[in-house]
Order: C-alpha cells, then sequence, then structure tokens
C-alpha cells in the first residue's frame, strides 16, 4: 500500500473464520489491500483461498457460518464526505448495511445463470436496485432501466426487460446481472469469477463491456478470478492470495514481469499456455506430478492396450455423422409447433492409433454429442462410425444386443464433474470393481489385484480403497474416474472436458497424467475441451466445431498458428494470454458474435449454388468453405 | 390457455371412466351383496326376514341383472348427478351426501387455514434459523403433534371443552339445534364445536407442513440468486417474501391437488371418534354395509376430486413459475 494516496476500500489485517462441524476453520488469515477509486484491483487464488469469502465480507454477506474475527473493512462512502466507515465493525443488522449493497458496492457473480431468479423477469430484478436505493418507480424506472440493458449490450431492451433469465443465452445473463450492479452507478463493482461460466468468445465480449463500462462510469473493480488471463487484460493492481494470505501483491506490471514469490512463480507454470515447446511438461503447483516411477510404467505396460487393428488405417472413422433433436417449441398451452435442431451436421474426421484428437467448441457447438454418438449413447441420425478394432472392423452405428455389449469394453469415458461422476453410495474399490462385474471378467481375486494396479497408475494409495469418493479432493476424485475408465482397457478413451471443473493446479496434475496414460498405454483418444489452450497441450491434432459443423480440422501447431476458417480465428483470438505484451482488442472484441455467419465471408458460407465443402489446405489441415471458393483466397 | 384447460378437461374422461369401472370392480369383488348382509345382520338381532321384500328389491334395483348392466345404469346416471339408491338410508344417494357435504367442507376449510396459518410462519422461521434453538423447539412441538394418535386427542379435547366451556360432547352443532334452519345461534354452536376437529385434524398436518416448508426453503435459501438480491441491498424480510419463499411454494401448489379429495374423505377415525355428521364416517359406513351405490358413488366422487385438484394445481403452477408456462420440451 502506498502512504498518501487514499484508497477508496482500504482492508486491513482481515481474518474472517467459519464454523463447521467439529472446528473452526481459518478461511482468512490477516489480509490487507486498498482498492483505489476507478481502478481494477485484481484478487487472484486457487479454489479456498479465501479470496471469494473477502468480497463476501465488504458486503458483508458471509454465509451464516462465517464470522469476521479481526482487522477493518474501511469504506470512502462518497455520500459521507470524506469520513471511512469500517464495514466490518458495523452490526449484522445495521440499515446502512442495505443502502451500501447495491447502491455504493455491487455484485457480479459467477452464475448468470442461477444468479437471477428464474421466476422474476430481468427488467423486475434490475430494476429492483433502482427502487430501493433511488426510489423511482413506474415508467421512470423503466426507461432507466431499458437504458442500462441497452447499455449493457442488450439488443432489444424493451423486449429483454420483460424476459425471463432462462430465455436468454449465458452472455446476456451476464449482461443483466452486470446491468444490475451497475444501474445505481456505485462507488465500486465487486465481480466475483464473472466469466469463468462462459464461453471464451463470449467471455472477451464481457470483460470488453466491463472495462468499457468502468472506463464510463470511473466505477472501482475488486475483480475475483483464478484466471491469469483475465488479470492481465483487466486489472491495473494484482494481489494474489493464497490459503487465506496475501502472497503478493503490487501492480500487474510488477506481478507479470517480474513475480517474485515462489507460488505466483508456480501458479504461472502450472496454466498450460501457447508457447509450450513439443514435450515441455505442465509444473504442477504441488508435489503430485512427479515423473512416473518404473514400477508404474510396468504396470502400465500390462494395461497397455494389447490388441490393434491394422495401424495403418485410422483407428475411429467419422463419416457424415448427424444427429437432429425434436424440440416442441412454443408456450406451454399453445400446442407447439415442433421443429428439428441440428446438433451434429455432417461430421466427419478420422483419429490414428494411439492419436489425441482435440475437439473444441464452445458450449451448444454439439462436441459432447458427437461423443455421445460414438459411445453409442444416443442414437445418430445419419452417417457411419467404424473402429478398426483389434479384432477386425466394427460397424459401431449398427451394433445391437451383444454385440453392443461387447464394444462398450472398446470405449470409455472420463466425464467433466468428478463430484457428480461418482457414486457417493460406493466405495472406490466398488466403483473400481464394477466394470469387472458387469463384463464378468476374473475371479474376484484378480480382480483385486487389478484394482491395486489401476490405483497405483492413476497416482493414488491403494490403501484408500475403502473409502468414499467424498473423502477425495476434486482431483483425486477425477484421478478415480480414470482409473475406472481404464479397467476395462480400452482402445478409445473420449474425455469430456476432463479438467474444466478443476483448479489450475489440480489441472495440471491431471493433464501430466492424462498425457503420462496415453504415452505407456498407447490409447486412442478424443480429447473434447472449450479450453484452448489445455487441448493445445494435450492433442495432436485439433478439430473445430461450431453450431454443429466441424469448421477446421488441422494439426496442433498449424491450427494455432496458421488458422483459416473466421471462426477458429476469432476463438483464437478471443483467448485471454497471461501476457501484457499480448492483450486483447476489446474493441474489436465487444460487439463481434464469433459464430454471426454474416461476419464470416462469402467463401465460408454457403451460396450461390455452392455448398459447403471441407478444403484441403494442406497436408491433414482443411477447413469447411464454399466449394466454389479458391482455396488460395482462403488461405490469404 | 383456454385451448390447454379444455385438452386437459378431455384427458380427464378417460381416467374417471378406468376409475368407475375399477371402482365397481372391487365394491362388487366382496361375496355377497347389501340384502344378503342386511338379512344376516337382521338373522342376528333376531328379527324377522321378509323374503319377499328383499326380492323385491332385489328385482328393483337390477341385482338379478349381470354386473355390468348394473354398472352401465349406475355410470350412465353419473354425469347427470344421479348417483343411485342407497339401501342403508332408503334415499338416493344424493340426498344422503348433500347434507354431510356442507358440514364437511366448513370443517376441511378450517382445518387448512389453520394449517397454514401455524405452518407457514413457524416453517419460516425454523429454515431461517436452522439449528437455533428456536428451530429445534418448534419442531419438536410440530413432532408431537404429528406423533400423538388423533382420536386420543379428539377424545381429550372433547373432554377438556366439556369441562371448561360446557360444549356438548359430540357433533357439530348442539343437539338442540339439529335438524334446526340455519340460525345466528346455530352458527356460533358450530363455531364453539368447530375448533376441537381443527385442532385435532391440524395439529398432524401441521407438523408434516412444517417439515415441509422448512426443508423447501432451506433448498432455496442456498441458491445464489438469495446472495444477488442480499447484495443488491434487498431488506432481508421482503427478499425472502420475494425470491427464495416464492420460489418454494412450488411444491405446496402441486399439493393441492392431494387437498381436494380430503375435503370429502378426510379423518374419517377422528370424525368417528367425534361423531360429526361429516362425509367420512359415512363412507366407512357405506364400505361395511355393502351399500353399494353410495360407497361407490362416494369414490367416483373422490376420483373426481383429485383429477380436478391436479388440473388446478397444474394450471396454478404455470401461472406462477414462468419456467413451465414458456419452456418447450425436447425429445429424444
Amino acid at each position: 500500500m502506498a502512504p498518501g494516496t487514499r484508497g477508496l476500500l482500504e482492508i486491513s489485517e482481515l481474518k474472517i473464520s467459519f464454523d463447521v462441524q467439529g472446528g473452526h476453520v481459518e478461511a482468512v488469515k490477516g489480509v490487507s489491500f486498498s482498492v483505489k477509486p476507478g481502478k481494477v484491483l485484481a484478487l487472484v487464488g486457487e479454489s479456498g483461498s479465501g479470496k471469494s469469502v473477502i468480497a463476501q465480507a465488504i458486503l458483508r454477506i458471509l454465509p451464516r457460518n462465517g464470522r469476521i474475527d479481526g482487522g477493518s473493512i474501511l469504506f470512502a462512502d462518497p455520500k459521507m464526505e470524506g469520513e471511512m466507515v469500517d464495514i466490518a465493525a458495523l452490526k449484522s443488522s445495521d440499515r446502512y448495511l442495505n443502502q451500501l449493497r447495491g447502491g455504493r458496492i455491487s455484485m457480479v457473480f459467477q452464475e448468470p445463470m442461477t444468479a437471477l431468479s428464474p421466476l422474476h423477469t430481468i427488467g423486475n430484478q434490475v430494476e429492483e436496485a433502482l427502487t430501493l436505493h433511488h426510489g423511482k418507480t413506474g415508467a421512470e424506472a423503466r426507461s432507466e432501466t431499458e437504458e442500462i440493458l441497452r447499455l449493457v449490450g442488450f439488443p432489444d431492451p424493451v423486449r429483454g426487460y420483460d424476459m425471463y433469465s432462462f430465455e436468454l443465452s449465458g452472455g446476456l445473463r451476464q449482461r443483466a446481472v452486470i446491468a444490475m450492479a451497475l444501474i445505481c452507478n456505485p462507488a465500486m463493482v465487486i465481480a466475483d469469477e464473472p466469466t469463468t461460466a462462459l464461453d471464451v468468445t463470449v467471455q472477451a465480449q464481457i470483460l470488453a463491456l466491463m472495462k468499457r463500462l468502468q472506463r464510463k462510469f470511473e466505477t472501482a473493480i475488486l475483480l475475483i478470478t483464478h484466471d491469469l488471463g483475465v488479470v492481465a487484460n483487466m486489472a491495473d493492481e494484482v494481489v494474489v492470495v493464497y490459503h487465506g494470505k496475501v502472497m503478493e501483491a503490487g501492480s500487474v506490471e510488477d506481478i507479470f514481469r517480474s513475480p517474485r514469490h515462489p507460488y505466483l512463480k508456480a501458479l504461472m507454470a502450472a496454466v498450460p499456455h501457447f508457447d509450450m515447446k513439443p514435450g515441455e511438461r505442465l509444473v504442477s503447483l504441488r508435489d503430485m506430478g512427479k515423473e512416473p516411477t518404473a514400477a508404474v510404467q510396468e504396470i502400465g505396460q500390462r494395461f497397455a492396450t494389447a490388441e490393434r487393428g491394422e495401424t495403418d488405417r485410422p483407428h475411429l472413422s467419422v463419416r457424415g455423422l448427424r444427429k437432429e433433436f425434436t424440440i416442441r417449441k412454443g408456450s406451454w398451452w399453445r400446442a407447439g409447433e415442433e421443429s428439428q435442431l441440428i446438433a451434429v451436421d455432417d461430421v466427419s474426421f478420422d483419429i490414428k492409433h494411439g492419436e489425441c484428437l482435440g475437439l473444441v467448441g464452445e458450449s451448444g457447438s454439439g462436441k459432447t454429442t458427437v461423443s455421445k454418438l460414438i459411445m453409442r449413447a444416443l442414437e445418430a441420425s445419419a452417417g457411419q462410425v467404424t473402429m478398426n478394432s483389434g479384432d477386425g472392423d466394427i460397424d459401431i452405428l449398427a451394433l445391437s444386443g451383444r454385440q453392443l455389449f461387447e464394444f462398450r469394453r472398446k470405449v470409455q469415458m472420463i466425464f467433466q464433474d468428478p463430484f457428480s461422476s461418482l457414486s457417493p453410495r460406493m466405495t472406490v474399490q466398488n466403483i473400481l470393481r464394477e466394470p469387472y462385474i458387469i463384463h464378468d471378467i476374473g475371479s474376484t481375486k484378480q480382480q483385486t489385484a487389478e484394482i491395486v494396479d489401476l490405483m497405483n497408475l492413476v497416482g493414488l494409495d491403494p490403501r484408500f480403497l475403502n473409502r468414499y469418493p467424498h473423502s477425495f479432493s476434486g482431483g483425486q476424485r477425477q484421478r478415480i474416474g480414470i482409473a475406472r475408465a481404464l479397467a476395462l482397457r480400452p482402445e478409445l478413451m473420449i474425455c469430456d472436458e476432463p479438467v474444466s471443473a478443476l483448479d489450475v493446479s489440480v489441472q495440471a496434475q491431471i493433464l501430466n497424467l492424462l498425457n503420462d496414460l496415453r504415452s505407456e498405454l498407447g490409447l486412442t483418444s478424443l480429447f473434447i475441451s472449450h479450453n484452448l489452450a489445455v487441448v493445445n497441450y494435450v492433442a495432436d491434432r485439433i478439430a473445430v466445431m461450431c453450431r454443429g459443423r466441424l469448421v477446421e480440422l488441422a494439426p496442433r501447431e498449424v491450427l494455432f498458428n496458421k488458422p483459416v476458417h473466421p471462426y477458429t480465428k476469432t476463438l483464437l483470438g478471443s483467448v485471454p494470454y497471461p501476457d501484457l505484451d499480448r492483450l486483447l482488442d476489446f474493441e474489436k472484441m465487444e460487439m463481434t458474435s464469433a459464430d454471426d455467419m454474416a461476419e464470416w465471408g462469402a467463401s465460408f458460407v454457403a451460396s450461390g449454388g455452392g455448398g459447403l465443402r471441407n478444403i484441403d489446405i494442406d497436408d491433414g489441415h482443411w477447413v469447411l468453405a464454399n466449394e466454389n471458393c479458391d482455396r488460395r483466397e482462403l488461405v490469404a | 390457455m383456454l385451448g390447454y384447460i379444455i385438452k386437459r378437461a378431455a384427458y380427464m374422461i378417460p381416467t374417471l371412466v378406468l376409475t368407475s369401472i375399477l371402482v365397481f370392480a372391487l365394491i362388487e369383488l366382496p361375496p355377497g351383496d347389501y340384502f344378503e348382509s342386511h338379512i344376516a345382520e337382521l338373522l342376528a338381532s333376531g328379527e324377522s326376514v321378509d323374503q319377499q321384500q328383499i326380492e323385491y328389491l332385489r328385482q328393483e334395483y337390477g341385482f338379478d341383472r349381470p354386473p355390468w348392466e348394473r354398472y352401465l345404469t349406475w355410470v350412465s346416471g353419473l354425469p347427470f348427478g344421479d348417483f343411485g339408491y342407497s339401501f342403508e338410508h332408503q334415499l338416493p344417494v344424493n340426498e344422503v351426501i348433500g347434507d354431510r357435504l356442507f358440514f364437511t367442507m366448513v370443517v376441511t376449510f378450517f382445518t387448512v387455514i389453520f394449517t397454514w396459518i401455524i405452518a407457514f410462519p413457524i416453517g419460516i422461521y425454523s429454515a431461517t434459523h436452522q439449528y437455533s434453538w428456536g428451530d429445534y423447539g418448534l419442531t419438536f412441538l410440530g413432532l408431537i403433534g404429528l406423533a400423538t394418535p388423533n382420536f386420543l386427542l379428539a377424545l381429550i379435547m372433547m373432554y377438556l371443552a366439556n369441562e371448561w366451556f360446557g360444549t356438548s360432547i359430540g357433533g357439530l352443532v348442539d343437539p338442540e339445534y339439529v335438524d334446526q334452519p340455519l340460525s345466528w345461534a346455530k352458527f356460533v354452536s358450530v363455531l364453539e364445536h368447530l375448533w376441537i376437529p381443527v385442532i385435532v385434524i391440524g395439529t398432524s398436518g401441521t407438523a408434516a407442513m412444517i417439515r415441509r416448508v422448512r426443508a423447501n426453503l432451506l433448498d432455496e435459501l442456498r441458491k445464489p440468486y438469495v446472495t444477488t438480491a442480499r447484495a443488491k441491498g434487498v431488506p432481508e424480510f421482503r427478499g425472502l417474501m420475494k425470491y427464495p419463499f416464492r420460489m418454494s411454494l412450488n411444491f405446496f401448489i402441486a399439493d393441492i391437488g392431494g387437498i381436494l379429495p380430503t375435503i370429502i374423505s378426510g379423518a374419517e377415525i377422528v370424525a368417528i371418534v367425534l361423531s360429526l355428521e361429516t362425509t367420512g364416517p359415512l363412507l366407512i359406513a357405506a364400505l361395511q354395509s355393502q351399500d353399494m351405490y353410495l360407497a361407490g358413488s362416494f369414490l367416483m366422487l373422490l376420483a373426481f376430486l383429485t383429477v380436478i385438484g391436479v388440473l388446478v394445481s397444474d394450471i396454478a403452477l404455470a401461472i406462477l413459475d414462468p419456467r413451465i408456462r414458456l419452456q418447450g420440451g425436447v425429445s429424444r
């Protein structure tokens, strides 16, 4: 803290603790920092670092079992003429708190879906703050609300006012939450992971919006995030917290150009980025990601896919895959018109033996649907999926009965959410044994031996076998999920966003584990993610999906260095880098919609009798474009 | 909306037809008919039986014809309010039920109101003060209410009311007003008697209701939109009512479907103990004596009220919850 410059919000020696069953947890252990008027301060840390708790303490909206044990939160209320109010010292029933919340300090939340009530219109919820703090009602309030909705980028604010949150896209919902936070023109906005739940292109738009409005209203922002890329693009000052303590604080320049604290350095090394050299490993924050030992490698060899098909042909070949969903549209009482939603449209790709294909796309692009079609969890509407398996070719979509059951062993899946993908009522032992029981493999003794091997393979202590999933951390649970998927020695592993629910440091561990397993076991895998950096770290080739179609497919380096399709370009351009020399171009970003075909240019849309076709650019690099267009034009 | 209601109402017809077949079959199931049990009863009490009259009645009411014919006769009368004839009471079924239906509705109405008035504030308090002494204490009281057998409570209350207020034992009015036209004095007498069944029937329902209000509200209180409201500066109580409480009402509206049928069938045992002139004891008596048209029509009335209740709660839910109103379904 520089003395002399007075902060808008000065926190000093703040201590917060929680009463939990059988004890008392100190979440924040003496944190001090200061937010200056009109500036952005980023509070960076992993989950459990106490960063969100600090935000809740500022507004005094801590959960009921939490309390402030010490320290002060001094706020220079613009209405109080130079006096500092100690928010931490106020009684929780103080009426001043209700004026403060939403009026002087407001908040933007992580989950725009659940942060809004589904029973009230957007207008009602945004306007509420205005009514509470400025006493405005009726037509006056409505017009101001519509004005702020327009300002945050609602295409039709008048209609938007009367809509419900579930009728809006994630991006618009977050815009509504921002409108709600800004409508009373507060001195400070606390943004708690405001873009974490959003797609990368939407994230870029929302960040641009926040930056623009922050400058326009000269609002101070306390930005809470785990994403160093977001920090680099948004913050003026940075405070890094770890286990309730400040590790490092300083201007954004200091933090990124010369990080000092080992934790901060480690945090930076744990994030996958695009400049990684081939073979470079992520450095995991905690000491789990060590190189596999010889014993583990030996186990790995036993689990390696024994039989293989002919390796000169692709292992999995997908041709013209299509899936339509029937949607009943219209409201509850009108007989709904049925319409077809094409979730997957003419998708074709190959995966070679032992290769990892990354499938990238934003939510709703159909990437998970593709994986479910390959798994036969959904029935395809058209197309062909062939697996060149160890025991001959398998026409996956034509399987039924016994054959389908046998096929299940060949494809296994790792799920996104390690919490809900493991049954809380089964011990780890039972979870891992279940695949063997279902497929009737081995005696109980053999199964137990295999289960112990599996635990070693994924880096878990076999002594944990009799525990239940709840006693494991997110990363450990994901390891259990991986072990379960490996039990049947699958040929193809589908990873659906396996690390997106995990913290940065844990993410690095799991990614390293997946990479090691892949090379040891020779697994073929399909890796689905919305995170380009993650895909870049694990995949050999990358396919980009947009609106159910595969728009571009290329080897990893080619896609990142020479993207051709405008969608791919936007996607790559929207990733915030943790690098001050490569900031996002917010002005360009804010209003462009990534999947808006009108902005793609004539070469990439079907028109003038020319349909869309996969056009070869280079060896193994193709792009979906108009069949009449010139190949050289595309590359230019 | 109107189209939807008409469509929903149309779906009710096959449901009711199926129910009527089921009800009729169930009542036919036990061996014998009303007359046989009637004869047995007469013989048991040592009275003579006029065989001829019985035979005449049998013929009159078609008991010599096959069951399906009787079913058709019975069922075709239902839509026009002709529920058949009660042998036991020697009156058309409508007349037997009609008198009692009014009292039943009065009792049920007050019971439901009593339950809500007690259960909602306590449920809300318990949820917002989870694990506090107040929460435990009120929950405990509610559970005592749930655990006490209703008939026992009814007897105790009746005794106390008689000791303290001189209220006559049993019934819904003082004996002097029975069969009298409704007057102010009779109305007061009804109120004097009413509170006993209302409290007795209400206490058992209240405990369950408190727990449900509490559980549903607790679920909602943890949702992020509650924090959003607090962060916006919405005063505690106002925010509670506008957001989580409103959300937690869904279960309660869905419950309306279950309340309607209890209007006529609820709390039979209590009604018998308190000798209330409600419909519950009537239904039990009808089932015992195989008074088949009375019992059958009763059950049909129950089925009808259930179906109507579900319709009402569906419509109410759609009005109150835009998610139900506006979201289309996806079929796979």
